[in-house]
């Protein structure tokens, strides 16, 4: 990897994201944080990212109303996106597949597991 | 951060969480019991049970899932809010709070065994099926990191059987690994995969999965291409290439399986040296309706007929199974049935076009000549009169094609200027159907494309700006087209800040485009824009150029006969209408008559036409005059001259004036001696039948059978107003 990869965290819970920063940014990664999915929404509007990374249950715009808008447009049809699920049920993972979800992280997340899931979709 | 600082963010967000929580089961209470109150306190469970997880408190997680199970019942409408199922969460909720305290304080955590059944008994889910979730929760706790064939046991629905034999097989086939690996024969294993089209959709790259294949240790054997179809056949969305890899045997098919996680069935794995290349998968495949997978097997899992985990299991087994088949089966729109089509060459169907116009001319004399004679209400001619017109709009629509070919290079360049001005803009289409002549397409691009650099580098502002305003941080263009009276209207809409009057005003000032103390309306001020040698930008940029642009793109339009205008509010945005004919072989004309001859002035020039008071008219120097129009003088050119027509008259107040708008000499009055028509002339260009003449466009044939001259307005005007130096006027004097 010639550049740091860069991490849109969205998720709202404060210690959530404090975890995924942890266990990102010590890998290296460029990790910014929204709180929610519009947050999300106006930061991407002014910044770049490789990966997002977003929780599903969130007020105002949830995860996959942010998966939505942003495959919506052309430039984040091709964005990896991971959503954060508590369940990896096949009826989860079909569900976060069909709103457009590049692939997903089980909560709670093994750091491990999660810089591999995103290595698994950056370039 | 360490994690105990963490930790301090979770337990203070354990707070919140309970009290928005007990807020919303409060509100519940009093009897708000909408949607929104029970997401929230469905969210505030939902987030200490994440944190739990993240941080290790069994317990709590425990706990939280239960309960968190129940409310996604209550919001899903599955269970009905009663008095006492609320009374039964605000217990839950307090024990819940002693939960998050234990968990700070590490001590003991309550006991809760006895909430959680009546919490578990509340569910719906367990209409036939009691204890279960209270036991598997916690192993969800333990589990759900180990690994992925182990968490689908952990599901809230219920796990079947099917679920531990996939973990059963996993394992019997690790350890048939871990034997083929102790035989120094076979030390490595083999499998085969085959990426689909829909792999490559919401951002999956398989290229990387390869790549992590490698990374395990796998070795690419072969990459299958014999799919892989001849040029004029090849899908780009169709996975063609198969690959096989080969493994050592300490590699577990499990670990491979995983790096396929994510894309689930839109990659076909087979795994043993004996299984062929997985088949291509052909998007044209008819789309099978398979209902929606994800509710089908909720509603088993927790639908009251669900008595028996049997029955549960099957919906789940069918979800595994059909549920990503079903969506890559629909991911690819199936492509419209091609009509069948046949190429002409552009010359036989240009032929054709002029004679359906020569046609349309006949059929116009034939109609004058008989109507001279008393027969113009017969049958027969207003079926000819029917027919022709048919025929004409069918030979025109053979040339037209959608404007969809322009419009489909717009997002391209919207995300050209996104890199280069930082602007993103969302692009919105409509009536990308709408046809127009091929000609007027090809010469659209041009212009279109300066309006949209314009919009986009002027109009819309950049993001902090539009978030200051109140706007979203995403600008949006509007892109439009439709038919409307014979003419076909473009519309290029931005939701920006409008047009600044006054720095425009401020600016044509200064570059002397307008008198100081000149005072224009709104609109006047806004088609400065379209003046020569006109640039608001303060700076120079690379998108709209070097205020070359806008004046291109009005001549532009012009010369495909039509027209542009601007509507613009400030603050909410602008609005370019491009009004353009279907087609160049026909225009909208005036018909004039200037003494002997009868002219055509093109309809797109025209701004109005007047008969002008005594006193409105201004002489100057012997045989030149102004005309004042609501206070601004312009030009008399008596067409007569310049056509060389005998018998014209020469005085304003005797004939007619039309003011026509030019691109390079501004406004001028054409005097005639009557307007006689307005009406649609079929064009013939003078090149090809004579030659070019400076001043005429070309020539067309009027319903009597007379051949009118159409007259190039802008070309007549400046040689006209050229030659009136004060040496010719002298002259002249």
């Amino acid at each position: 990897m010639t550049t740091t990869t860069r991490i849109l965290t969205v998720d709202d819970s404060p210690s959530m994201r404090a975890l995924l920063n942890h266990a990102l940014a010590g890998q290296g990664f460029d990790v910014s944080q929204a709180e929610d999915g519009m947050a999300a929404l106006d930061w991407l509007a002014m910044n770049e990212v490789d990966v997002v990374i977003t929780d599903i249950n969130m007020p105002r715009l949830d995860g996959f109303g942010l998966i939505e808008r942003l495959r919506e447009g052309s430039r984040h049809r091709d964005r990896p996106i991971l959503v954060l699920t508590t369940e990896s049920s096949e009826e989860k993972k079909a569900r976060a597949r069909a709103a457009g979800a590049t692939g997903w992280i089980v909560k709670p997340f093994d750091p491990e597991k999660l810089v591999a899931a995103v290595r698994r979709v950056s370039h | 951060m360490t994690s105990e600082e963490i930790q301090a963010i979770f337990f203070a967000e354990c707070e919140e969480s309970l009290a928005a929580a007990e807020a919303g089961l409060a509100a519940c209470k009093e009897g708000a019991q909408d949607d929104d109150t029970v997401n929230a306190v469905f969210r505030g469970v939902h987030s200490i049970k994440g944190g739990a997880g993240a941080f290790g408190y069994t317990a709590l997680q425990a706990f939280t899932h239960t309960f968190e199970t129940l409310l996604s019942d209550v919001r899903d409408g599955t269970v009905a809010i009663t008095e006492s199922l609320i009374d039964l969460m605000l217990t839950a909720l307090d024990t819940l709070s002693d939960h998050v305290t234990a968990a700070r304080d590490s001590t003991e955590p309550p006991e809760d065994s006895a909430l959680q059944a009546d919490l578990t008994a509340a569910m719906a889910a367990n209409a036939g099926n009691t204890a279960a979730p209270v036991t598997a929760a916690p192993e969800a706790a333990s589990t759900t990191v180990e690994t992925t064939s182990a968490d689908n046991s952990s599901g809230e629905n219920t796990s079947g059987d099917d679920f531990d034999l996939d973990f059963d097989l996993d394992a019997l086939l690790d350890d048939i690994s871990g034997e083929i690996g102790d035989t120094p024969d076979q030390p490595r294993w083999e499998m085969r995969l085959r990426a689909h089209a829909a792999a490559m959709r919401n951002g999956s790259e398989p290229l990387l999965m390869l790549r992590e294949m490698a990374d395990l240790g796998g070795t690419c054997m072969v990459c299958d291409i014999s799919s892989v179809p001849p040029l004029d056949s090849f899908e780009v969305g169709t996975g063609y290439f198969g690959w096989s890899f080969s493994f050592p045997a300490e590699v577990s098919e499990a670990a491979v399986r995983e790096i396929f996680d994510f894309v689930g069935d839109d990659c076909t794995l087979a795994f043993g040296a004996d299984n062929a290349m997985p088949d291509v998968r052909y998007p044209a495949v008819p789309a099978k309706v398979v209902a929606e997978p994800a509710p089908t097997s909720a509603n088993a899992a927790v639908g009251p007929t669900a008595s028996a985990p049997v029955e549960a299991a099957p919906a789940v087994n069918d979800d595994h199974d059909e549920g990503p088949s079903a969506r890559s089966q629909q991911a690819p729109p199936a492509p419209p049935a091609p009509g069948q089509s046949i190429r002409i060459e552009l010359n036989k169907l240009d032929k054709l076009i002029d004679a359906v116009g020569e046609l349309v001319i006949a059929q116009a004399m034939m109609a004058q000549r008989l109507s001279g004679d008393g027969f113009a209400a017969t049958d027969e001619m207003t079926l000819i009169e029917g027919l022709t017109r048919d025929i004409q709009e069918s030979a025109m629509a053979i040339r037209a094609q959608p404007i969809g070919s322009v419009f489909s290079r717009v997002p391209r360049i919207l995300r050209e200027l996104a890199s280069s001005t930082g602007k993103h803009v969302r692009l919105e289409v409509s009536g990308e159907s709408t046809e127009l002549d091929k000609t007027v397409i090809e010469r659209l691009g041009e212009p279109l494309t300066h309006l949209i650099r314009n919009a986009v580098d002027h109009g819309i502002e950049p993001a902090d700006e539009r978030i200051a305003a109140g706007k979203s941080a995403e600008g949006t263009l509007t892109l439009s087209a439709e038919h409307r009276s014979g003419r076909i209207l473009i519309r290029i809409g931005d939701d920006g800040k409008g047009i600044d009057r006054d720095r425009v005003l401020a600016k044509a000032i200064e570059k002397g485009l307008v008198a100081p103390e000149a005072i224009l309306t709104k609109e006047e001020i806004d088609l400065l824009i379209f003046a020569p040698g006109f640039s608001t930008a303060q700076q120079v940029t690379n998108v709209s150029g070097r205020g070359v642009g806008m004046d291109v793109v009005r001549q532009n339009v012009k010369d495909l006969g039509g027209r542009i205008t601007i509507e613009s509010e400030p603050g909410s945005g602008t609005t370019f209408t491009l009004t353009l004919p279907l087609t160049l072989a026909i225009s909208d004309g005036m018909v004039v008559n200037v003494g002997d001859q009868t002219l055509v002035v093109p309809l797109a020039n025209v701004v109005e036409s007047l008969r002008p008071e005594p006193d409105e008219v201004q002489g100057l120097g012997a045989n030149r005059c102004m005309i004042n129009v609501r206070g601004r003088f312009i030009p008399v050119i008596p067409l007569s001259e310049a056509v060389g027509a005998i018998g014209a008259t020469s005085h304003p107040q005797e004939g007619v004036l039309i003011v026509v708008e030019t691109e390079g000499a501004g406004r001028a009055a054409l005097l005639v001696d009557a307007i006689c028509d307005q009406r649609q002339v079929v064009i013939k260009s003078l090149d090809t039948h004579y030659r070019s003449v400076e001043g005429v466009a070309g020539a067309t044939i009027l319903g009597d059978g007379r051949v009118a001259l159409i007259v190039d307005v802008d070309s007549l005007v400046s040689r006209s107003l050229a030659s009136a130096t004060p040496a010719a006027l002298a002259e002249a004097a």
